[in-house]
């Protein structure tokens, strides 16, 4: 098993009341496994994504990522398990304006103390697995919304994580460049990365081998594709 | 990594390039100033240092003690004798050397030049080790008519350095006698204390040597060497020991004979203090005393730039950070962690620091002629490059780097990823330290105008008060003396263009004497002729002026001013007697003239008194008309070649003369002034940086409101409003402060200008509408922008 989570809560006090924004969600993720996360605006799901790629915490339950007990770690020892294993793509992108396509690619590695020739390698291995080679010196601002994405994603595969996470990873993109990426995703599951998406949209959550239904932060149901 | 950082920051500074001027701008002034100021600090500190042995180098210093514990008089000065006395009875002094500055007329073909000399013991060059360029310093002082030339003053007067054997004629009680140029010095450095042109050895009559009367008599320098590991206290002990026993009788006699009750004090001065000594001054040959003062205010005011400078790259990186939030998320996300990201936001300022630096020593390079000149130095980059120099330049890099970079990047590196990736993020609070370190940037600025303000103000009280006399087209000529004065005046009166001539002493001279039968009262006394009143247009107020036609006139009768009559308690001054008893001289009070500042305006008028002995004259006062310099001067030269040939020509104008005495006042006004412009001149520029920042981060509002029917003018006003709100606290934290600080130096002047309200309302006013400038500029633009435009963008 990749990663469980047990009767996770969390919550916001306004004004005194609580607001959960995830309520006794429980899931067990497998290694291997394409998952997609549907529900309203304001359900929880880009909250649960957080939660599981350790970027937000939640205030009880239990999580467990590869035998590890994600709520009893210290701050520092969490970043270094989601810097080892996960992989991040968002609906905006997220690259960095001031560097250009490869050396948005090559972040995570210098991160990770990677050698320079080594580093060299991968990014090249990337830019050539994804067809952006010609692209690599331009900047983000230069890119069309799909190549962004593809950076974006190629910048999550990098460091070679078991799990990504993408939120809405096709939000802002069009449908022939959304069915690049899902094309690509399934490809990349298959290659034996575990991937869990958010997502509005029912077409692209069929790419996924399970489908988690929220409503007020609780999970509705789940539905194997 | 590095490199990856690097990047980032680069194209950072590119991309913003209102900011990275800002900051740079900022940064390389504050950093210029501050380099400026190291150097001369270094310089102060470095002074007199260079001379092998210095620490085993110390000067007799003296203090004369009334019983009543107050100090008569204290100098730095000893006499002829001290110097041999307390080498023969205190056997710790190894050895001593006298210095004295002397002046003295040099024959070159025709004409004759004066010059700086001093007058040395023979061993001079094996206590103070100045470097020999040529000759030998042992031997180079040990015949009557030898002279030690610097390089600079060998090269004037023979073209050449080498020139040991050449004589020069130098003039002698009188007639002119050929000396031996025995060495040539190397030209002193500019950090020293002694800095000597032409050395002869200095002669001592035999009554000098052994009197011990000239326990009493100080007018020269005198320097000992102590053994080594030899404690400077128990030596000053000794030294005491030694006086009481050895000038036991003379210390009586003089008690006695003219009633001197003070007791004299000796210490040893070591002769590296002597240079920022307030007490004991470099002086009578030594040059370049100075006061610590200046050292104080000028870091004081390049810390002041430099902190300026800081504060606007703390509050424009964080102001900016919410566009550089995202960047955090990302680069949280994809692994970095805190500390990495406060190594790369340090890292940017540093690089930004690194930029500024290297402009600043450009800045420095070019501004050090200018700031020479203010400083009375000739620094320059490369003097003082050494290993202290550039370790205290790094350290400089450094601290900037460090203070303008690691709040905002302790700030930047907390940001939270999610929030800054999902647009949830806003700075939060009301930004109490952006806010604070704004007034403060504000009120140093407004603080440092005002003192400008002041010291303008009191400069131009002392340089146009009216100082009771008139120092206008009046020029004088010394060397005047004896029979030539008559021949001088009859010959320079034939010109129409000049009005008239007086004569009086050369020089200043302070001197007692008793009134009332056995008050003792301290005056200034001068020698002047009949004319010399009416040449200055001086009221004589009780009395009459010194007359050719009472011949008893030059003997017997004084003229005192107000003050000296006030001091005295006389109701009728005229018809008093002033006893010098100890020559046995007498004086009639003949009249009163008004009191005039014969001295500088940093003293009040004390007693003077004005005498008729023409044995003292040696100043010619000459009043032409007005607009005749031209035409008049050479001819006063031609008069005064002919007529007395034998001595250096020289002028002054004296009101030029007058306004010499403010030239500390006019440098410290010129550095206030260039002070305050660069604290006002960064501080705006910050502020500008903010309100851009502001005016963007509030583009939707101003959009909404806009929509909503607000005009231009209301939206701008609400745009500025907040940053005038800071300024305006500034000025009133500035302004009390301000007016003690002000108060408390115009203490120093006894005659001072008036603390007005307008002149802090007028510094306050100038603040403001500066601050309103920059900020309604960029709050008028944003007001005016088409509000379809900022609401699209969202």
């Amino acid at each position: 098993m990749l990663l469980e989570l047990k009767n996770i809560f969390k919550w916001v006090t306004v004004g005194g009341n609580r607001v959960f924004l995830l309520k006794d969600v429980n899931l067990q993720v497998q290694e291997g496994e394409f998952i997609s996360i549907m529900g309203p605006s304001g359900s929880g799901k880009s909250t649960m994504l957080n939660v599981i790629g350790m970027l937000d915490g939640f205030d009880e339950g239990e999580y467990n990522f590869l035998h590890e007990s994600v709520h009893k770690l210290k701050e520092k020892q969490r970043a270094q398990l989601y810097k080892q294993y996960i992989g991040f793509v968002f609906q905006q992108y997220h690259l960095i304006d001031e560097l250009t396509v490869y050396e948005n690619i090559e972040t995570p590695l210098l991160y990770q103390d990677v050698k320079s020739s080594e580093r060299k390698a991968m990014v090249a291995d990337m830019l050539d697995r994804f067809n952006i080679v010609g692209k690599k010196d331009l900047f983000p601002a230069q890119l069309s919304g799909g190549q962004q994405q593809l950076v974006g994603i190629a910048r999550a595969l990098i460091a070679k994580p078991k799990l990504i996470l993408a939120d809405e990873p096709t939000g802002n993109l069009n449908s022939k460049q959304g069915e690049e990426i899902m094309d690509l995703f399934t490809q990349l599951n298959k290659e034996g990365v575990t991937i869990i998406q958010v997502t509005h949209s029912e077409k692209n959550a069929a790419y996924a081998g399970r489908t988690i239904h929220l409503l007020d932060g609780r999970i509705e149901q789940q539905v194997t594709n | 990594m590095f490199r990856n950082y690097l990047k980032t920051a680069f194209r950072n500074l590119a991309k913003n390039k209102v900011y990275s001027f800002i900051n740079i701008a900022g940064l390389s002034i504050g950093l210029a100033c501050a380099m400026l100021i190291l150097l001369y600090t270094k310089d102060e500190a470095s002074y007199d240092r260079f001379l092998p042995g210095v620490n085993n180098i110390y000067r007799i210093v003296s203090k004369e003690v009334n019983p009543d514990g107050s100090i008569l008089m204290q100098s730095g000065n000893t006499g002829s004798f001290h110097g041999p006395a307390f080498a023969s009875g205190v056997p710790e002094i190894v050895s001593f050397v006298r210095f004295q500055g002397d002046y003295v007329n040099i024959k070159k073909g025709t004409e004759v030049l004066g010059q700086d000399a001093h007058r040395v013991d023979s061993n001079f060059f094996s206590i103070m080790q100045f470097p020999l360029v040529y000759g030998n310093g042992k031997t180079a002082l040990q015949q009557p008519d030898a002279i030690v030339l610097s390089e600079t003053v060998a090269r004037k007067f023979f073209g050449s350095a080498d020139v040991v054997g050449k004589t020069l004629q130098l003039q002698r009680n009188g007639t002119f006698k050929p000396y031996t140029v025995t060495a040539v010095a190397k030209d002193c450095p500019q950090n020293s204390s002694i800095k000597f042109q032409m050395l002869t050895k200095m002669e001592l009559s035999a009554e000098e040597i052994s009197d011990r009367m000239n326990w009493f008599n100080f007018f020269l320098n005198t320097f000992v060497v102590l053994a080594p590991g030899a404690d400077a206290k128990q030596v000053e002990k000794k030294m005491m020991r030694f006086y009481e026993m050895d000038a036991r009788e003379t210390i009586k006699i003089v008690a006695e004979k003219y009633n001197y009750k003070a007791k004299a004090q000796y210490t040893l001065q070591p002769y590296t203090d002597i240079h920022l000594s307030k007490e004991y001054r470099a002086d009578n040959g030594m040059v370049g005393a100075s006061n610590p003062m200046y050292s104080y205010i000028l870091s004081g005011i390049a810390l002041f730039i430099l902190l300026i400078a800081c504060i606007n790259f703390v509050n424009l990186t964080v102001a900016r950070s919410l566009k550089r939030a995202r960047e955090i998320g990302v680069r949280k996300v994809i692994g970095s962690d805190r500390r990495q990201l406060i190594g790369q936001f340090l890292g940017e300022s540093y690089i930004l620091c690194f930029i500024a630096f290297v402009l600043a020593l450009g800045i420095a390079q070019l501004l050090l002629p200018f700031f020479n000149d203010l400083s009375n130095k000739a620094l320059s980059l490369t003097y003082l490059f050494d290993v202290k120099l550039v370790s205290s330049y790094a350290a400089l890099f450094l601290v900037t780097g460090f203070l303008a970079g690691f709040y905002p990047a302790l700030v930047l590196s907390g940001f939270n990823p999610v929030e800054t990736l999902y647009n949830r993020f806003r700075l939060t609070g009301k930004n109490y330290l952006q806010r604070s370190l704004v007034v403060l940037q504000f009120s140093l600025a407004t603080l440092l105008i005002i003192a400008t303000v002041v010291m303008y103000r009191q400069f131009q009280f002392l340089v146009s008060k009216d100082l009771g006399y008139n120092d206008k087209h009046v020029l004088t000529v010394p060397n005047v003396t004896g029979n030539k004065i008559a021949v001088f005046r009859q010959e320079l009166l034939k010109n129409p263009n000049i009005e008239q001539v007086a004569i009086r002493n050369n020089g200043f001279n302070v001197t007692l004497a008793r009134i009332n039968g056995n008050k003792e009262l301290e005056f200034t006394m001068d020698w002047v002729d009949a004319d010399y009143l009416p040449l200055y247009k001086i009221p004589v107020i009780q009395g009459r002026n010194f007359s050719r036609s009472f011949s008893s006139d030059t003997a017997s009768a004084v003229i005192v001013n107000e003050a000296f009559v006030k001091a005295a308690g006389w109701k009728d001054a005229v018809g008093q007697v002033v006893d010098f008893w100890y020559n046995n001289k007498k004086y009639t009070v003949v009249g009163v003239v008004k009191d005039y500042h014969y001295a500088a305006l940093n003293e009040v008028i004390k007693p003077q008194l004005l005498c008729n002995n023409e044995d003292n004259f040696g100043l010619a006062v000459i009043r032409i008309k007005e607009g005749s310099a031209a035409a008049v001067l050479p001819f006063i030269e031609q008069q005064y070649k002919s007529i007395v040939p034998l001595q250096p020509y020289s002028y002054e104008f004296k009101d030029i003369s007058n306004q010499r005495q403010y030239e500390a006042e006019a440098k410290w006004k010129k550095m206030l002034l260039f002070g305050a412009v660069l604290t006002i001149f960064i501080s705006c520029i910050g502020l500008f940086g903010l309100s851009v920042l502001a005016a963007e981060k509030r583009l939707k509002e101003v959009g909404v409101r806009k929509v909503l029917g607000a005009s231009v003018t209301t939206i701008a006003t609400a745009l500025s409003k907040d940053f005038l709100l800071l300024v305006v606290i500034s000025l009133f934290i500035a302004m009390p402060i301000a007016w003690l600080l002000a108060n408390k130096w115009l203490q120093n002047y006894p005659y001072r200008a008036a603390l007005s309200w307008w002149l802090f309302a007028a510094a306050g006013a100038g603040v403001v509408l500066l601050a309103l400038l920059t900020v309604s500029f960029q709050a008028i633009r944003a007001a005016m922008a088409k509000p379809v435009k900022s609401l699209r963008t969202e």
